[in-house]
């Protein structure tokens, strides 16, 4: 579904993914770990095609096409979601209104009728309740005055309605508490298919026992520098990314 | 006038605000237009307020003034004006606020914020907030802010795959909204598109 190879990228002048390899095949659920600094938010911004990312070498190929010459829209039209580490308020613009606008540009370029209203509220309720989220979230600002779990969760609500292809989650976990962080996993797990991947960007191990990998990467300083199974989760906790 | 160097307005509006009333004003000036809005309130009663919302779109080589003068003369009296807009093309836009707070009008609470989007580099915008206080007990804050469409905002949209142009057709609504008057929305989401 998704391969990237030797990609090399930069902010400004200074260099942070230093010829990345990583091949995710469908339906798998891979973890991306590392320190801070390492580049694990700048592989997610590259990805969803972030301004002010540049890719100076290195091709990534999402379901046959040339991911690096669609624009965020077009990646998003495609199946491509970004769990954003830092969710951004946008006053003014209810989340009624916000998913409405994405989903009617998504099917108009997918060359799917509009949804009728009756049927987008319909789904939008269903998938709010299917989170435990208060229906009267839907008419609230997109993340204006929201706690951090708030926001969390609204990403993923996002994502229920746009049923990606390839999820990435950025930091999804941070600032979590546990019974959030069920939920958030429980919206993850619920979009487990065969055909459906996700890339689960996380310092942290906590989110990783509740969404289980099928593939761990370490990336630091740029590069991936192991690989394996689960039994890296465990290394990670007891050692630290130092063993790498 | 007491106090200050405002010059009265010549062919504005002015308006005394006696105790305990509230006077609200809304102004809109949409695309196609150049226009001046010159509107001068006196607060003359003890708990008298202003409320006080403008908009302006203006695109093309419109020219858009808006000056407000607002005397608070007595004590206790609150006024709270946001004047917010967009400027493309070559528009050129000049927001002039004066709030005089005269001796004695204590417990006084003066709020006036200008913020302004500009889209273009040949769109001019100045804003020139100015306070005159003379008396002791007083809350008063102003912020005037001239800046671009937010890039997070819009990369935010466009990743949900809104496209780039409505992206920030929803992004500008999102900023004017708090001067956007009720039942206005429609039309005024309809003059957006033409900047």
């Amino acid at each position: 579904m998704l391969e990237i190879k030797n990609l090399h990228a930069r902010i400004g002048d200074k260099e942070i993914l230093k010829g990345i390899d990583l091949t995710i095949g469908k339906g798998e659920v891979h973890a991306v770990m590392g320190p801070n600094g390492a580049g694990k938010s700048t592989l997610s911004a590259v990805l969803t095609g972030r301004p002010d990312y540049e890719v100076t070498e290195g091709t990534i190929t999402f379901m046959g096409r040339n991911l690096l010459e669609m624009s965020p829209e077009e990646r998003s039209w495609a199946g491509i979601f970004l769990s954003f580490q830092y969710p951004v308020e946008i006053p003014g613009v209810s989340i009624t209104a916000f998913m409405k606008a994405a989903l009617a540009a998504r099917r108009k370029a997918q060359g799917l009728p509009e949804l009728k209203a009756g049927e987008f509220l319909k789904l939008q309720k269903e998938k709010m309740a299917a989170l435990r989220m208060n229906p009267d979230f839907a008419k609230r600002e997109v993340n204006v005055g929201f706690s951090g779990g708030e926001k969390k969760r609204n990403e993923i609500f996002q994502m229920a309605m746009l049923e990606p292809v390839l999820s990435i989650l950025d930091e999804t976990d941070s600032g979590l508490d546990v019974d959030a962080l069920k939920i958030v996993a429980d919206g993850v797990n619920a979009l487990r298919t065969p055909e459906r991947s996700s890339i689960i960007i996380t310092h942290y191990h906590k989110l990783l026992e509740y969404v289980q990998p099928d593939v761990v990467h370490v990336l630091k300083a740029g590069r991936i520098v192991t690989t394996g199974g689960r039994e890296l989760i465990e290394a990670i906790e007891s050692k630290g990314f130092d063993q790498f | 006038m007491g106090h200050g160097k405002y010059i009265d307005p010549i062919c504005g509006e002015s308006y005394k605000v006696a105790a305990g009333e509230t006077l609200r004003l809304s102004y809109v000036i949409l695309p196609g237009e150049s226009r001046s809005i010159d509107v001068a309130v006196d607060l003359t009663g003890e708990g008298a307020a202003l409320e006080l919302t403008a908009l302006y779109l203006s695109g093309a080589d419109e020219t858009v003034r808006i000056r407000t003068l607002v005397h608070h003369r007595v004590k206790n009296c609150h006024s709270r004006q946001l004047i917010k807009g967009i400027a493309g093309g070559s528009a050129d836009v000049r927001f002039d606020g004066v709030i005089v707070v005269a001796p004695g009008a204590d417990g006084t609470e003066a709020l006036q914020e200008n913020h302004n989007i500009i889209l273009s580099d040949t769109a001019k915008v100045e804003t020139l907030p100015q306070l005159e206080i003379y008396a002791d007990d007083v809350k008063c804050s102003h912020g005037a802010t001239v800046g671009r469409l937010g890039e997070e905002e819009l990369f935010y949209m466009r990743s949900r795959g809104i496209p780039e142009k409505e992206a920030k057709v929803l992004q500008m609504l999102s900023f004017i909204s708090p001067v956007v008057p009720e039942g206005r929305e429609e039309e005024i989401a309809a003059a957006l598109t033409k900047l």
